[in-house]
């Protein structure tokens, strides 16, 4: 019976892949790149697109000299960072050191690997993030040490913040911070091991604050009936219903934080906390912020998106990584998804675990622990031009967005947000045909529908003439019929219709 | 042909009045179970063209994802089941209906469905955004006009009282669940007879 069954399931697959395979174009891809990079449309089909960004420089450790060493290998680093100034911060998580690599991404400029606590020379233990604040000053998450020690460019300690006590924690809590983030009045927000109620805020001098941007746990109805018919040994062996754990931080210069987490559901990966911890992110007209749409299968590839890190890269734009199937999504202030690309491989520009993002100089870098590289990326036109014509957007000027959406399609005519702005900007011009025409390329209903009422509109204006005319004479000419028919029956030469069903 | 065209006329007094329609219909054989099942393959054609053909104000469905043969098969079998399960509920509960009065009335009442699905389709090429709630209203009401209608069609040919037809149709649909899980279970066990021979088969072919 299971037999049977499995080899229906691999018919319909092998039949599938088949028809899959033999229907696909053939992609010797243009850009040479180790996968496919897409899009997905409004019916969250996948529809192949260029690529906004392609691997450019493979960034390791032992190219880099210090003090005229090599500075060898990094071991398993797990969080990168951009300093204000411009400088790259990797946590060297297995190295217990931090390294500075200037913004050319060439040289070695400084390794933080101990520093002077109050006359004793202290060291890190496992540093799994690290953070650069306004002020220049280094926050490094001292993981097994416990504490975020606090350091200023030159080395010296500024402060210390471990063993936060409150009554909202737990008495016996052991503080393990994880990753890092500094906002404008230095404030500390930060990730801990085995912490479920959200990111951990710390004030400017070090006290914890609060929590914040708690993720609720969601327990569906069937779940809850699940429960009720479980016994006591069936619910201890059950999967324990805890909120997710964020996985990666970043704040943008509104002090908004932007955090990623891992959705099981593959709905919302990425939350915007405002400064009370509300979640306003906008999540597009798909409502779906979660990553790939496209999850269902049965292999160790599907189910939704992990995302382990996010970046806010300016006017609205944010890109998450995706550690499942090592992707990067990026998003607008709308929640529209602009383009998606990289890929978990062997091949250069592919990555084996990707940990960490950071935008720096129009690139993208990611962080491979598995490795021990950065990979990074460089925009092409495509994205470039995805890029200032979503900024445009932002800042409120769309009409100045027409140009680079012409020839964003000129590179892609799928593009659906190319084709709904220049659709409105036909809207704004009064071209009500051509509006409708790229409004629905854009597959955009509601400013479709906009388009489409003028359009109506407008004609119905134009031939209310003949139209009314027609209507009037057609009126008059049935009236006329009418009595015709009339008179007609009167004098009894016909016998007509009717259903005269009649039913004794 | 003549006959043809008075069943059709009989139809459309059926949609104006299903009360009377449907007892004459019982009593007096004015129906027609051809134009019934013409009824429903029109119905399932005017389904599938309106989720393709309706405007896009109103229609977000991928084409690529419509079939209007496998839509058909859909729609008869539904059909068929529906008639097969209700004549085998209502054969023990003192239903009056004949197989025949059954289809024909769930397949006459599937016309205002298609009339108004067409109507609205038409319809929505004309409706712009604020204007959608025409296009749904039609559907309704042609959807509403229609389940009364069949609703109207059982009660009158099995004679029952309303209660009594909401009821039946309860126990129909339960049936349906159960015809359809012993097709499965059939399906399946004839797969296991199939494979049991072909393994003797196989079998003796090697050795011999």
């Amino acid at each position: 019976m299971r037999k049977r069954l499995t080899s229906i399931i691999m018919a319909v697959f092998i039949t599938a892949a088949t028809i899959a395979v033999s229907t696909l174009p053939v992609y010797a891809t243009p850009s040479g790149l180790p996968y496919d990079t897409y899009n997905y449309d409004l019916w969250e089909q996948i529809k192949l697109s260029p690529a906004a960004y392609i691997p450019d420089k493979i960034v390791r450790a032992e190219n880099f000299t210090y003090n005229g060493e090599s500075i060898g290998r990094f071991a398993s680093p797990q969080d990168i960072s951009r300093s204000p100034y411009g400088d790259l911060y990797v946590a060297d998580t297995g190295n217990n050191r931090i390294v500075v690599i200037d913004s050319t991404m060439s040289n070695c400029i400084k390794i933080i690997s101990s520093f002077d606590n109050n006359g004793v020379t202290d060291t890190f233990n496992q540093p799994t993030g690290v953070c650069v604040s306004g002020k220049n000053q280094i926050y490094v998450a001292d993981s097994q040490n416990r504490r975020i020690v606090v350091l200023e460019q030159d080395g010296t300690l500024v402060k210390i913040v471990a063993n936060p006590r409150s009554e909202s924690l737990d008495e016996n809590f052991i503080f393990t911070p994880l990753k890092v983030a500094v906002d404008y009045a230095d404030r500390i927000y930060c990730t801990a091991q085995f912490m479920f109620e959200g990111i951990m805020v710390f004030e400017a001098n070090g006290d914890f604050s609060s929590f914040f941007g708690t993720i609720s746990v969601i327990i569906t109805p069937w779940e809850q009936i699940w429960k009720r018919l479980a016994t006591r040994e069936q619910r201890a062996n059950q999967q324990l219903f805890i909120p997710t754990e964020f996985t990666g931080i970043d704040i943008d210069q509104g002090g908004f934080v932007y955090a990623s987490s891992i959705d099981n559901e593959g709905v919302q990966g990425v939350r915007r906390l405002n400064p009370k911890g509300e979640d306003v992110i906008k999540k597009g007209g798909n409502e779906n912020i979660g990553g790939d749409l496209m999850i269902f299968g049965p292999t160790d590839f599907a189910g939704p998106s992990q995302f382990i890190d996010v970046v806010y890269r300016g006017n609205g734009l944010y890109s998450a990584l995706d550690r499942r199937r090592g992707r990067i999504f990026t998003y607008d202030h709308e929640g529209n998804l602009l383009y998606i690309f990289g890929a978990l491989g062997t091949q250069e520009g592919t990555f084996n675990l990707p940990v960490s993002i950071e935008d720096m100089n129009d690139r993208l870098l990611v962080l491979d622990a598995g490795r021990s590289e950065i990979v990074t990326f460089r925009a092409t036109e495509y994205g470039r031009l995805i890029n200032e014509a979503v900024s445009l957007r932002f800042d409120g000027d769309e009409a100045l967005a027409v140009d680079l959406w012409k020839r964003v399609l000129e590179i892609n005519e799928n593009n659906e947000l190319a084709n709904t702005g220049l659709g409105k900007a036909y809207l704004t011009a009064g071209d009500n045909a051509l509006a409708m025409r790229y409004l629905r390329l854009g597959m955009n209903r509601e400013y479709y529908s906009i388009a489409f009422r003028r359009y109506r509109n407008s004609i119905l204006i134009e031939h209310a003439n003949a139209g009314l005319t027609a209507m009037a004479v057609l009126v008059a000419g049935s009236m006329i019929f009418k009595r015709i028919r009339k008179t007609r029956k009167k004098k009894g030469d016909t016998d007509d219709t009717g259903a005269g069903f009649t039913y004794e | 042909m003549e006959n043809f065209r008075d069943k059709l006329k009989y139809m459309w007094y059926t949609v104006g009045h299903p009360m009377d329609g449907y007892y004459w219909i019982r009593h007096r054989e004015r129906g027609s179970v051809l134009l019934a099942i013409v009824m429903i393959i029109l119905f399932s054609f005017s389904f599938t063209a309106n989720r393709l053909l309706a405007s896009f104000v109103v229609n977000d469905i991928n084409p690529r994802g419509i079939d209007s043969f496998y839509e058909l098969i859909a729609v008869l079998s539904f059909f068929l089941l529906l008639s097969v399960s209700n004549w085998s509920v209502t054969c023990l509960m003192g239903g009056e209906g004949r197989m025949k009065d059954i289809v024909i009335a769930f397949g006459y009442g599937t016309v205002p469905i298609t009339v108004m699905v067409v109507a609205a389709t038409i319809v929505s090429q004309a409706v712009a955004d604020n204007e959608m709630a025409f296009y749904y209203i039609m559907l309704i009401a042609g959807i509403g006009y229609g389940v009364i209608m069949m609703l109207i069609g059982v009660m009158q040919v099995h004679n029952y009282t309303m209660g009594k037809t909401l009821f039946t149709l309860f126990l129909t649909f339960i049936s349906l669940l159960i015809i359809i899980f012993l097709i499965l279970l059939i399906a399946n066990m004839l797969s296991m007879v199939y494979l049991f021979f072909s393994s003797i088969y196989t079998e003796i072919f090697f050795r011999l």
